[in-house]
Protein backbone atom coordinates (compact mmCIF):
# COMPACT_ATOMS: atom_id res chain seq x y z
CA UNK A 1 0.00 0.00 0.00
CA UNK A 2 2.51 2.34 0.75
CA UNK A 3 4.47 1.46 -2.35
CA UNK A 4 1.68 2.84 -4.65
CA UNK A 5 1.58 5.88 -2.25
CA UNK A 6 4.73 6.44 -2.59
CA UNK A 7 4.83 5.68 -6.91
CA UNK A 8 1.74 7.84 -7.15
CA UNK A 9 3.59 10.51 -5.58
CA UNK A 10 7.18 9.75 -7.56
CA UNK A 11 5.36 9.85 -11.01
CA UNK A 12 4.97 13.44 -10.14
CA UNK A 13 8.47 13.97 -8.93
CA UNK A 14 9.36 14.45 -12.96
CA UNK A 15 7.30 16.91 -13.70
CA UNK A 16 9.05 19.00 -10.56
CA UNK A 17 7.46 21.11 -8.38
CA UNK A 18 5.08 23.70 -9.32
CA UNK A 19 6.22 27.30 -9.23
CA UNK A 20 4.96 29.44 -6.05
CA UNK A 21 4.72 31.98 -8.22
CA UNK A 22 2.16 30.60 -11.31
CA UNK A 23 -0.25 29.57 -8.38
CA UNK A 24 -0.54 32.88 -6.71
CA UNK A 25 1.67 32.22 -3.43
CA UNK A 26 4.52 33.93 -2.25
CA UNK A 27 8.21 31.95 -1.77
CA UNK A 28 8.25 30.21 1.06
CA UNK A 29 11.16 29.62 3.07
CA UNK A 30 13.92 27.13 1.43
CA UNK A 31 13.43 23.38 2.24
CA UNK A 32 16.31 21.70 4.03
CA UNK A 33 17.58 18.21 2.35
CA UNK A 34 15.42 15.73 3.43
CA UNK A 35 16.31 11.76 3.18
CA UNK A 36 15.02 9.80 0.38
CA UNK A 37 12.16 8.18 1.06
CA UNK A 38 10.39 11.28 2.44
CA UNK A 39 10.77 13.73 -0.34
CA UNK A 40 7.88 12.14 -2.61
CA UNK A 41 5.82 12.69 0.37
CA UNK A 42 7.13 15.89 1.39
CA UNK A 43 7.91 17.08 -1.82
CA UNK A 44 4.55 16.76 -3.32
CA UNK A 45 2.14 18.30 -0.80
CA UNK A 46 -0.74 20.46 -2.22
CA UNK A 47 1.14 23.82 -2.55
CA UNK A 48 -1.86 26.10 -1.08
CA UNK A 49 0.14 24.99 2.46
CA UNK A 50 2.62 26.89 1.83
CA UNK A 51 6.58 25.28 2.50
CA UNK A 52 6.44 26.35 6.26
CA UNK A 53 3.70 23.90 6.99
CA UNK A 54 5.76 21.25 4.57
CA UNK A 55 8.47 21.87 7.35
CA UNK A 56 6.23 21.68 10.54
CA UNK A 57 4.47 18.41 9.34
CA UNK A 58 8.34 16.82 8.76
CA UNK A 59 9.02 15.68 12.28
CA UNK A 60 5.51 14.38 12.53
CA UNK A 61 5.32 13.13 9.33
CA UNK A 62 8.68 11.03 10.25
CA UNK A 63 7.08 9.25 13.43
CA UNK A 64 4.20 8.10 11.43
CA UNK A 65 4.13 4.75 9.87
CA UNK A 66 1.48 5.44 7.59
CA UNK A 67 0.22 8.66 6.40
CA UNK A 68 -2.90 9.93 9.22
CA UNK A 69 -2.05 6.91 11.01
CA UNK A 70 -0.81 7.51 14.18
CA UNK A 71 0.70 5.68 17.05
CA UNK A 72 -1.86 4.55 19.71
CA UNK A 73 -1.62 6.33 22.97
CA UNK A 74 0.15 4.88 25.78
CA UNK A 75 -2.44 2.87 28.15
CA UNK A 76 -2.96 4.05 31.84
CA UNK A 77 -3.29 1.75 34.24
CA UNK A 78 -5.03 4.27 36.71
CA UNK A 79 -8.66 4.33 34.28
CA UNK A 80 -12.28 5.65 35.58
CA UNK A 81 -12.85 2.15 36.07
CA UNK A 82 -11.33 1.98 38.98
CA UNK A 83 -12.30 2.51 42.77
CA UNK A 84 -10.05 5.99 43.08
CA UNK A 85 -10.96 6.80 47.04
CA UNK A 86 -9.68 2.87 47.48
CA UNK A 87 -6.74 3.22 45.40
CA UNK A 88 -5.68 6.69 47.31
CA UNK A 89 -6.76 5.16 50.24
CA UNK A 90 -9.21 7.63 51.21
CA UNK A 91 -11.86 4.73 53.03
CA UNK A 92 -11.35 5.91 56.28
CA UNK A 93 -11.82 10.18 55.22
CA UNK A 94 -14.68 9.01 53.21
CA UNK A 95 -16.35 7.27 55.74
CA UNK A 96 -15.75 10.12 58.52
CA UNK A 97 -16.87 13.02 56.39
CA UNK A 98 -19.95 11.15 53.96
CA UNK A 99 -20.44 8.37 56.33
CA UNK A 100 -21.91 10.53 59.30
CA UNK A 101 -23.57 14.07 59.27
CA UNK A 102 -21.60 16.51 58.85
CA UNK A 103 -22.83 19.90 60.90
CA UNK A 104 -23.66 22.74 58.78
CA UNK A 105 -22.38 25.76 61.35
CA UNK A 106 -19.03 26.77 61.68
CA UNK A 107 -19.34 26.71 65.53
CA UNK A 108 -19.87 22.92 65.52
CA UNK A 109 -16.04 22.69 63.81
CA UNK A 110 -14.75 25.29 66.48
CA UNK A 111 -17.39 24.90 69.63
CA UNK A 112 -14.42 26.64 71.94
CA UNK A 113 -14.33 30.20 69.80
CA UNK A 114 -16.23 32.75 71.34
CA UNK A 115 -18.45 35.06 70.14
CA UNK A 116 -20.34 35.25 67.43
CA UNK A 117 -18.79 32.85 64.62
CA UNK A 118 -21.73 31.63 62.42
CA UNK A 119 -22.65 35.29 61.27
CA UNK A 120 -20.82 36.14 57.72
CA UNK A 121 -17.72 37.26 58.16
CA UNK A 122 -18.74 40.31 55.49
CA UNK A 123 -21.30 41.62 58.08
CA UNK A 124 -18.41 42.41 60.84
CA UNK A 125 -15.57 43.09 58.31
CA UNK A 126 -14.01 39.96 59.66
CA UNK A 127 -13.98 38.10 56.44
CA UNK A 128 -11.10 35.94 55.55
CA UNK A 129 -11.76 36.96 51.64
CA UNK A 130 -11.11 40.26 52.31
CA UNK A 131 -7.79 39.41 54.03
CA UNK A 132 -6.76 38.01 50.68
CA UNK A 133 -7.92 40.75 48.62
CA UNK A 134 -6.31 43.50 51.41
CA UNK A 135 -3.25 41.58 52.76
CA UNK A 136 -2.06 43.66 55.73
CA UNK A 137 1.29 45.06 56.10
CA UNK A 138 3.62 42.84 57.09
CA UNK A 139 7.53 42.61 57.73
CA UNK A 140 7.47 44.64 60.68
CA UNK A 141 9.00 42.89 64.01
CA UNK A 142 6.70 42.91 66.75
CA UNK A 143 8.49 44.33 69.98
CA UNK A 144 7.00 44.27 73.36
CA UNK A 145 5.18 47.63 74.57
CA UNK A 146 7.46 49.53 76.74
CA UNK A 147 6.27 52.25 79.62
CA UNK A 148 5.87 55.06 77.47
CA UNK A 149 3.83 52.92 74.84
CA UNK A 150 1.79 51.94 77.57
CA UNK A 151 0.44 55.08 79.01
CA UNK A 152 -1.49 55.44 75.58
CA UNK A 153 -3.69 52.37 77.00
CA UNK A 154 -5.06 54.32 80.09
CA UNK A 155 -8.48 53.95 80.42
CA UNK A 156 -11.20 55.00 81.85
CA UNK A 157 -12.54 53.26 84.65
CA UNK A 158 -16.44 52.21 83.90
CA UNK A 159 -18.24 50.23 81.60
CA UNK A 160 -18.16 50.37 77.78
CA UNK A 161 -21.03 51.70 76.27
CA UNK A 162 -23.64 49.71 74.56
CA UNK A 163 -22.72 49.75 71.39
CA UNK A 164 -19.11 48.89 71.71
CA UNK A 165 -20.38 45.56 73.67
CA UNK A 166 -19.32 42.94 71.47
CA UNK A 167 -17.32 40.58 73.14
CA UNK A 168 -19.61 39.29 75.73
CA UNK A 169 -22.15 38.53 72.73
CA UNK A 170 -22.83 34.37 72.16
CA UNK A 171 -25.01 32.54 70.56
CA UNK A 172 -27.62 30.90 72.51
CA UNK A 173 -26.92 27.59 72.90
CA UNK A 174 -30.00 25.34 72.06
CA UNK A 175 -29.50 22.30 74.57
CA UNK A 176 -33.11 20.88 74.29
CA UNK A 177 -33.08 18.46 71.27
CA UNK A 178 -36.87 18.57 71.09
CA UNK A 179 -37.26 21.59 69.32
CA UNK A 180 -39.95 22.98 66.72
CA UNK A 181 -38.60 24.42 63.68
CA UNK A 182 -41.35 26.48 63.04
CA UNK A 183 -41.65 28.48 66.41
CA UNK A 184 -39.62 31.31 66.03
CA UNK A 185 -39.18 33.38 69.03
CA UNK A 186 -40.23 36.37 66.83
CA UNK A 187 -43.12 34.93 65.25
CA UNK A 188 -46.17 33.59 67.04
CA UNK A 189 -47.25 30.17 67.40
CA UNK A 190 -48.27 28.58 63.96
CA UNK A 191 -52.41 27.66 63.88
CA UNK A 192 -52.74 23.85 63.77
CA UNK A 193 -53.73 22.37 60.46
CA UNK A 194 -55.29 19.15 60.04
CA UNK A 195 -52.18 18.16 57.41
CA UNK A 196 -49.65 18.21 60.46
CA UNK A 197 -47.98 14.61 60.64
CA UNK A 198 -45.26 15.73 62.65
CA UNK A 199 -45.38 13.60 66.09
CA UNK A 200 -44.51 16.79 68.36
CA UNK A 201 -47.14 18.66 66.88
CA UNK A 202 -49.78 15.66 67.75
CA UNK A 203 -48.21 15.89 70.62
CA UNK A 204 -48.91 19.84 70.91
CA UNK A 205 -52.35 19.07 69.38
CA UNK A 206 -52.57 16.67 72.64
CA UNK A 207 -52.55 19.78 74.80
CA UNK A 208 -54.51 21.76 73.27
CA UNK A 209 -56.94 19.85 72.60
CA UNK A 210 -60.21 21.17 74.53
CA UNK A 211 -61.27 17.81 76.06
CA UNK A 212 -58.15 17.00 77.25
CA UNK A 213 -58.18 20.60 79.03
CA UNK A 214 -61.77 20.09 80.56
CA UNK A 215 -60.35 16.52 81.35
CA UNK A 216 -56.98 18.11 83.26
CA UNK A 217 -59.37 20.52 84.88
CA UNK A 218 -61.23 18.03 86.88
CA UNK A 219 -58.03 15.96 87.64
CA UNK A 220 -57.09 19.58 89.27
CA UNK A 221 -60.47 19.76 90.90
CA UNK A 222 -60.21 16.50 92.65
CA UNK A 223 -56.42 16.69 93.85
CA UNK A 224 -57.66 20.55 95.80
CA UNK A 225 -60.92 18.43 96.93
CA UNK A 226 -58.40 15.92 98.28
CA UNK A 227 -55.96 18.17 99.96
CA UNK A 228 -56.02 19.17 103.59
CA UNK A 229 -55.72 22.93 102.62
CA UNK A 230 -58.96 22.73 101.13
CA UNK A 231 -61.94 24.50 102.74
CA UNK A 232 -64.50 22.08 101.49
CA UNK A 233 -62.90 18.94 102.77
CA UNK A 234 -62.52 20.00 106.62
CA UNK A 235 -66.41 18.94 107.25
CA UNK A 236 -67.63 16.72 104.49
CA UNK A 237 -65.23 13.86 104.13
CA UNK A 238 -63.98 11.71 106.77
CA UNK A 239 -60.68 11.98 107.84
CA UNK A 240 -58.50 9.06 109.46
CA UNK A 241 -56.56 11.42 111.23
CA UNK A 242 -58.96 12.90 112.75
CA UNK A 243 -60.35 11.91 116.17
CA UNK A 244 -64.10 11.30 116.88
CA UNK B 1 2.93 17.35 60.24
CA UNK B 2 0.40 16.71 62.28
CA UNK B 3 2.34 18.23 64.85
CA UNK B 4 3.27 21.67 63.73
CA UNK B 5 -0.46 22.02 63.57
CA UNK B 6 -1.29 21.04 66.79
CA UNK B 7 1.41 23.10 67.57
CA UNK B 8 -0.19 26.44 66.04
CA UNK B 9 -3.49 25.34 67.19
CA UNK B 10 -2.24 25.89 70.53
CA UNK B 11 -0.64 29.04 70.15
CA UNK B 12 -4.07 30.14 68.39
CA UNK B 13 -5.95 29.09 71.14
CA UNK B 14 -4.24 31.06 74.10
CA UNK B 15 -3.99 33.95 71.67
CA UNK B 16 -7.52 33.75 71.47
CA UNK B 17 -8.36 33.43 75.03
CA UNK B 18 -6.28 35.79 76.05
CA UNK B 19 -7.89 38.25 74.02
CA UNK B 20 -11.05 37.35 75.43
CA UNK B 21 -9.77 38.06 78.89
CA UNK B 22 -8.40 41.46 77.51
CA UNK B 23 -12.14 42.08 76.31
CA UNK B 24 -13.40 41.61 79.54
CA UNK B 25 -10.87 43.90 81.64
CA UNK B 26 -12.01 46.74 78.65
CA UNK B 27 -15.80 46.13 79.22
CA UNK B 28 -15.40 46.80 82.63
CA UNK B 29 -12.44 48.66 83.76
CA UNK B 30 -11.02 50.04 87.25
CA UNK B 31 -8.14 51.54 88.06
CA UNK B 32 -6.88 48.25 89.77
CA UNK B 33 -7.22 46.32 86.24
CA UNK B 34 -4.39 48.44 84.55
CA UNK B 35 -1.33 46.58 85.33
CA UNK B 36 -3.32 43.11 84.20
CA UNK B 37 -4.36 45.40 81.10
CA UNK B 38 -0.60 46.08 80.42
CA UNK B 39 0.02 42.43 80.79
CA UNK B 40 -2.19 41.08 78.79
CA UNK B 41 -1.34 43.66 75.98
CA UNK B 42 2.49 41.83 75.93
CA UNK B 43 0.79 38.66 76.29
CA UNK B 44 -0.91 39.31 72.95
CA UNK B 45 2.32 40.90 70.99
CA UNK B 46 4.26 37.72 72.36
CA UNK B 47 1.44 35.17 71.07
CA UNK B 48 1.31 36.96 67.59
CA UNK B 49 5.47 36.30 68.14
CA UNK B 50 4.79 32.62 68.66
CA UNK B 51 2.39 32.07 65.61
CA UNK B 52 4.59 34.22 63.10
CA UNK B 53 7.15 31.57 64.51
CA UNK B 54 4.76 28.57 63.14
CA UNK B 55 4.00 30.21 59.96
CA UNK B 56 7.86 29.36 59.10
CA UNK B 57 6.75 25.88 59.48
CA UNK B 58 3.87 25.95 57.54
CA UNK B 59 4.64 27.86 54.14
CA UNK B 60 4.25 24.75 52.39
CA UNK B 61 0.26 24.15 53.21
CA UNK B 62 -2.11 24.94 50.21
CA UNK B 63 -5.77 25.81 51.36
CA UNK B 64 -8.24 25.73 48.73
CA UNK B 65 -9.85 29.25 48.55
CA UNK B 66 -13.28 27.65 48.55
CA UNK B 67 -12.31 26.77 52.00
CA UNK B 68 -12.28 30.19 53.21
CA UNK B 69 -15.56 31.00 51.21
CA UNK B 70 -16.90 28.76 53.28
CA UNK B 71 -15.57 29.86 56.92
CA UNK B 72 -17.03 33.08 55.23
CA UNK B 73 -20.11 32.05 54.84
CA UNK B 74 -20.22 30.68 58.74
CA UNK B 75 -20.45 27.31 57.58
CA UNK B 76 -18.42 24.07 58.83
CA UNK B 77 -15.22 23.74 56.36
CA UNK B 78 -15.18 19.61 57.25
CA UNK B 79 -18.52 20.08 54.12
CA UNK B 80 -16.61 20.70 51.66
CA UNK B 81 -14.29 18.48 52.08
CA UNK B 82 -17.77 15.92 52.10
CA UNK B 83 -18.71 17.86 49.00
CA UNK B 84 -15.42 16.97 47.43
CA UNK B 85 -15.56 13.39 48.35
CA UNK B 86 -18.70 13.17 46.77
CA UNK B 87 -18.33 14.88 43.82
CA UNK B 88 -15.43 12.43 42.98
CA UNK B 89 -17.00 9.45 43.42
CA UNK B 90 -19.68 10.70 41.20
CA UNK B 91 -17.34 11.28 38.46
CA UNK B 92 -15.52 8.23 39.04
CA UNK B 93 -19.28 6.24 38.80
CA UNK B 94 -19.83 8.35 35.27
CA UNK B 95 -16.38 7.26 34.08
CA UNK B 96 -16.82 3.89 34.44
CA UNK B 97 -20.22 3.83 33.06
CA UNK B 98 -18.72 5.47 30.17
CA UNK B 99 -16.17 2.91 30.13
CA UNK B 100 -18.49 -0.05 30.47
CA UNK B 101 -20.56 0.96 27.93
CA UNK B 102 -18.24 1.05 25.29
CA UNK B 103 -16.64 -2.05 26.49
CA UNK B 104 -20.16 -3.87 25.77
CA UNK B 105 -20.37 -2.19 22.43
CA UNK B 106 -17.04 -3.07 21.45
CA UNK B 107 -17.69 -6.76 22.22
CA UNK B 108 -21.25 -6.36 20.41
CA UNK B 109 -19.30 -5.05 17.54
CA UNK B 110 -16.82 -8.31 17.58
CA UNK B 111 -19.50 -11.06 17.73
Amino acid sequence: MTEMFSTLFGQNEAQGPPGSSSLGFGAGKPQPPLPQNQVSMVGQLPPQLGDEGAAMRKPAAMNEPFYLLRELPVGNELTGNTNLITHYNLEHAYNKFCGKKVKEKLSNFLPELPGMIDCPGTQDGSSLRSLIDKPPVCGNSFSPLTGALLTGFRLHTGPLPEQYRLMHIQPPKKKSKHKHKHHRPQDPLPQETPSDSDPKKKKKKRDDDPDRKKKKKDKKKKKNRHSPDHPGLAGSQPNSNSLR
Amino acid sequence: MAEKFDNLEEHLEKFIENIRQLGIIVSDFQPSSQAGLNQKLNFMISGLQDIEKCRQQLHEINVPLEVFEYIDQGRNPQLYTKECLERALDRNEQVKGKIDTMTVRALDQDH
